[in-house]
């Protein structure tokens, strides 16, 4: 049975609208290990604060943060599935479904970016990245709304044969210039090798990656390891105004590449937006993680 | 030792040089917002021409918070509130601050060395909301005093809101040129050289 454009339409709706009033369950998990380590008193409150914003945010339907950003999804199609009507389209209109009933409404977020002209849609609106899956008869959708909060800190740069000293050196610098501005805790993906737009791909997908996943590479479990312990000895703390927990996760990707080498850096606040879903080839929808 | 203070608007510039950075604060009485550019860009022009703004500022609160306000019946419901990140408008907040007699401004991230400059300057502190704060700050809206350049969209309009115990939030820059920022960011670089050192070993180490 082929994948529906009307269930691409309303799962398309629906991970962004579940993104916006719920942090993730490992999130919330970490930031209450978080606050019960911390030692810094504002930042023990701010803390209290978050975690009970995200839970009225839940409990109530309330989005938890106004800036809903722009939408971006990652969407993974097994080669096993087949589609009944047009896929993208679909997606575009699951968002403009999205935008005329949410509730409450959503501001407008969606820029041109000379003109500054304020939407709902754009032009490449969902930024979608389209990928395979060897042999599967489902899709996986991944939503991630992106806005300027952590957006505007972002970076990447190309190297030459770097050090894995180089690159260490690289992000924290990244994570220095960006200092209190993003709503920290932060969780920073690094995306090292391929070309341009792979490396900020992988910085994409590896700031995704689900709390406590192991990371199997003993060499990238290393750096994200000193790198994460490096990020919180800075001491920005919860919102920026000091504290000891910084950054949640730093996880980190690589792929094969040439001598240059371009390390892109990528970062989520504290509420972490990203929901998944698996449509199975029947038609099923199952939520993966939210 | 930080303190909470339950502020009322407007303020006196005695009791806002009162507020330490790292202080808390909650705020009831009327507060204007905007995160637009284009708003700022026509504040701060109106300053320089010596032009009054529709809303008068003079010991009170300018925002960088974001909202939704829906028309019900004819009368204006503020559904939302929410902090942007200030440092995109540095360019016109010393013209802002100076200009219009405020006694707080705030939203998240802080504010540049100019800005800094003038809050002292004036009497005026920096405060610092809780990002993905929407849940709670909404509680404290009462609802819409003004609404001014109503042609922008909702979060760029000149909006004046009634608010009952707004926050808490951190006092971040205070009136006598203190600011967090300033201090974690020189902090966090007068730290690297120990940080960088700790990585090397442990690389070593592994």
């Amino acid at each position: 049975m082929p994948i529906s454009s009307a269930t691409i339409r309303a799962v398309t709706a629906s991970l962004y609208e579940r993104s916006l009033k719920k942090i993730p369950d490992d999130t919330r998990a970490v930031l209450g290990k978080a606050s019960e380590r911390e030692t810094d008193a504002t930042a023990r409150r701010t803390f209290t604060m978050m975690l009970e914003s995200a839970d009225s945010a839940a409990r109530n339907g309330q989005l938890v943060c106004s800036d809903v950003g722009i939408p971006t999804y990652s969407v993974k199609i097994g080669t096993r599935v087949q589609f009944e009507g047009p896929v993208r389209q679909a997606m575009v209109d699951g968002l403009a479904d999205m935008a005329a009933n949410i509730d409450p409404p959503i501001l407008k977020m969606v820029t041109h970016p000379l003109t500054h002209e304020r939407s709902y849609a754009g032009k490449d609106i969902p930024i979608v990245s389209f990928d395979v899956i060897d042999d599967a008869d489902y899709v996986d959708m991944v939503c991630a709304p992106k806005a300027m909060g952590t957006g505007r800190w972002e970076a990447v740069e190309a190297f030459v044969y770097p050090t894995v000293e180089d690159v260490e050196k690289y992000v924290l610098d990244v994570i220095l210039r960006a200092g209190s501005q993003p709503c920290l805790p932060i969780v920073v993906g690094v995306g090292i090798g391929g070309t341009f737009d792979q490396a900020t791909r992988l910085a994409k997908e590896a700031v995704l990656r689900p709390h406590g996943k192991p990371q199997p590479d003993p060499l990238l479990a290393g750096m994200e390891q000193r790198l994460l312990d490096a990020i919180n000895q800075m001491g920005f703390g919860a919102m920026g105004t000091g504290g000891d927990c910084s950054a949640m996760a730093v996880n980190i990707d690589y792929s094969a590449s040439h001598g240059f080498v371009p390390v892109a850096v990528c970062l989520n606040c504290w509420i972490n937006r990203r929901t998944a879903a698996r449509i199975h080839g029947d038609g099923r929808v199952e939520m993966l993680y939210e | 030792m930080s303190r909470l203070h339950e502020l009322t608007l407007p303020l006196s510039e005695e009791r806002v040089r009162d507020l330490r950075v790292g202080d808390m604060v909650t705020l009831t009485g009327a507060v204007t917002v905007s995160i637009g550019i284009p708003t700022h860009k026509r504040m701060a022009e109106a300053v320089r021409k010596g032009e009054a703004l529709p809303v008068d500022l003079n010991g009170g609160a300018f925002f960088h918070l974001s909202t939704y306000v829906r028309e019900q019946d004819g009368i204006s419901v503020p559904l939302y509130l929410n902090p942007s990140t200030s440092t995109r408008y540095n360019a016109w907040m010393p013209d802002i601050v100076r200009g219009l007699g405020l006694r707080l401004v705030g939203g998240k991230g802080g504010l540049d060395d100019a800005s800094v400059a003038a809050l002292r300057e004036c009497g005026c502190a920096y405060l610092s909301f809780l990002g993905g704060g929407l849940p709670l700050l909404s509680r404290a809206l009462r609802g819409v005093r003004s609404s001014h350049w109503n042609e922008y969209i909702s979060q760029f309009r000149l909006l004046t809101l009634d608010v009952a115990a707004l926050g808490p939030c951190t006092v971040a820059i205070d009136a006598h040129g203190a600011s967090i920022y300033d201090n974690l960011r020189e902090r966090a670089q007068g730290r690297m050289p120990d940080i960088l050192d700790r990585l090397r070993r442990a690389r070593q180490a592994t």
